[in-house]
């Protein structure tokens, strides 16, 4: 029987034994579209790998089903992975047995690729295509994008804290009537001397205020003199 | 100083032992530092045991026997050394016609129901290697229906399993509290039964430990069995329902609908009902193993040569349970040395053990 990831066969004209290129189709589980994309650009330089994506809301399996992929790539935050999983032993089910790729003589390989958040399944039923260098650019892509996340959510942590420290900023030149220098001065003081960071102050600042502000009201509201 | 412990766990109900100790401080108290990391499905857990970014999971006691034997992947060594849970899974199947046919028997209903469909209906459980795949095909079995030639399985994660109901993708679905009274609720469909009507008090989650880590940490273990104990009793209270719902839907954590964690509490309205405690929750029996290793080979998902009372014994460890329960004052069943002899000739059914149930 000719394999289908045979169907799509190329000869490759710049080599002098002419040996075919065989496609290695691809199924690429990610809905995280920007990484996605980047991830097909990548991939899609070689020119023997041809990059499938599932249709949205379809059951994972229903695409590997549809689409006959010999590679399913599966961002590991998707929780419909686990159709993937142990598949083999239940073989009438699936277009062919699905196997989690592993490859023993390298777990650091493995590990890397897991805390990347990427996983890899074979279709068999052909000898099986050179996987790893395929995942290590899958896994290299999703690291990009988890140190890029990480950056993100620093750099809004760090805006936060700059907004915290202007409010507070204000809240001392509104109560203890203090010019701008001498109100930052102030929080780097207490801070100093306390042993804790500008924002932390900053931020003990702004709380005991909004407490303040509500129980002032709430006496007001009580009638109190 | 406190000992470091990697903990996994899925967004469900029977998560609940891990985060209450976790809320109610029960881990630190026995000097333990857990880092609790909510995993979006059980390849995650499995795989991430597997290369140790985690020490210990809340896990399906049949992914874990799989694992071990490297039926999904890397074969890791893991330990079973308590259970965490028992019940709490329902078969709920969709359309009119089951809705005509309450009050019949449940296996009557199956059958009518079955032959409405046209072709092979697809049923979702949650895992190849979950309690509730495995009950779920015992009991098609006993009705008389043949779970490979019959109907379909897929898998469909927990969460998606209403809106797949709804939308046609799937006639059917066994899956834990609370996507069954979810269905019912939503007009989806009609719970068929629970997995507690085919096996009472059946085991459902347990901890699985990697091997190496419990081998470098014993006394850690223990520690970790002792907390986890502690907190079993409390989900079990009918009076601690609150704070426990509490907790598990704390947006922080599990972030789970309150309403519906409640009916599968202790004390719930659920007809299908999750228990924590005492010793037959705990109690990391190895016919339990052995009763999930004989349907896994009934279903030809064994190799030939598997040893399934050796593997009963490596990996589910009453002995370690017992160290840590006598230490609680827990009752400790007969049977937790390690060296019991177990019988391999076990039947394929629940053994009278735990009740033997016809429909």
């Amino acid at each position: 029987m000719l394999h289908r990831s045979r169907r799509g066969a190329l000869l490759a004209p710049d080599d002098p034994i002419i040996k075919p290129i065989l496609v290695v189709r691809i199924l690429l589980a990610d809905d995280d579209a920007a990484r996605a994309g980047a991830l097909t650009k990548v991939l899609s330089e070689d020119p023997s790998l041809t990059i499938l994506r599932p249709r949205p809301g379809e059951l994972l399996a229903d695409a590997v089903a549809a689409l006959s992929p010999d590679v399913v790539l599966v961002d590991m935050e998707r929780p419909d992975r686990d159709a993937l999983d142990g598949i083999r032993v239940v073989a009438s089910n699936a277009p062919g047995p699905i196997v989690l790729f592993v490859d023993r003589d390298d777990p650091a390989f493995m590990e890397e690729a897991i805390s990347a958040g990427v996983s890899s399944y074979n279709v068999l039923g052909v000898p099986p295509p050179d996987v790893k260098p395929i995942l290590r650019a899958a896994a290299a892509m999703f690291r990009h994008h988890q140190i890029a996340r990480s950056e993100l959510r620093q750099a809004e942590g760090r805006l936060r804290e700059r907004e915290v420290v202007d409010r507070a900023k204000a809240i001392l030149i509104k109560l203890r009537r203090m010019a701008e220098p001498d109100a930052y001065r102030w929080l780097r003081t207490k801070a100093m001397a306390t042993g804790r960071r500008i924002p932390d102050v900053a931020q003990e600042i702004v709380t005991a205020e909004g407490g303040g502000a509500k129980e002032s009201l709430k006496a007001r509201e009580e009638g109190a003199p | 100083m406190s000992t470091r412990v990697r903990i996994g766990m899925l967004r469900l109900t029977d998560s609940a032992p891990v985060v209450v100790a976790q809320a109610r401080n029960l881990f630190h108290a026995l000097d333990l530092l857990p880092t609790l990391s909510i995993e979006p499905s059980w390849a995650n857990i499995a795989d991430k045991l597997t290369y140790g970014l985690l020490d210990a999971a809340v896990m399906l006691p049949p992914l874990t026997l799989a694992s071990t034997l490297g039926l999904r992947g890397q074969a890791v060594k893991l330990i079973v050394p308590m259970g965490l849970s028992q019940g709490g899974n329902t078969i709920v199947l969709g359309g009119d016609a089951i809705k005509e046919s309450a009050g019949l028997p449940p296996g009557a209903r199956l059958l009518a129901w079955l032959a409405g469909q046209t072709g092979r209906p697809r049923i979702a459980v949650v895992h190849r290697f979950s309690t509730h795949n495995l009950l779920l095909r015992y009991w098609l079995s006993l009705t008389g229906v043949d779970p490979d030639r019959d109907i379909e399985t897929v898998v469909v994660p927990p969460e998606q399993v209403v809106p797949a109901l709804a939308s046609g993708q799937i006639a059917g679905f066994c899956a834990g509290a609370p996507w069954g009274v979810t269905a019912e609720l939503a007009g989806a469909g009609s719970v068929l039964l629970g997995t507690s009507d085919i096996w009472p008090f059946h085991p459902e989650k347990c901890l699985a430990v990697r091997q190496d880590w419990a081998t470098e940490n014993p006394e850690a273990l223990t520690r970790l069995l002792r907390a986890l104990m502690r907190a079993q009793a409390i989900c079990d209270q009918p009076d601690a329902a609150d704070s426990v719902v509490a907790t598990l839907s704390d947006v922080e954590g599990l972030a789970l609908p309150p309403e519906a964690v409640r009916s599968a509490l202790p004390g719930g309205s659920s007809h299908e009902q999750i228990h924590f405690h005492g010793a037959g929750a705990a109690f990391p029996a190895p016919p339990h193993a052995i009763w999930f290793l004989r349907q896994m080979r009934r279903w030809g998902w064994l190799a030939e040569e598997t040893n399934i009372a050796a593997t009963a014994r490596a990996v589910y460890r009453p002995d370690l349970f017992s160290l840590a329960a006598r230490m609680e004052d827990l009752f400790i069943p007969p049977g937790s040395a390690r060296n019991i002899a177990i019988p391999e000739e076990l039947g394929t059914g629940p053994t009278t053990e735990f009740g033997a149930f016809d429909f």
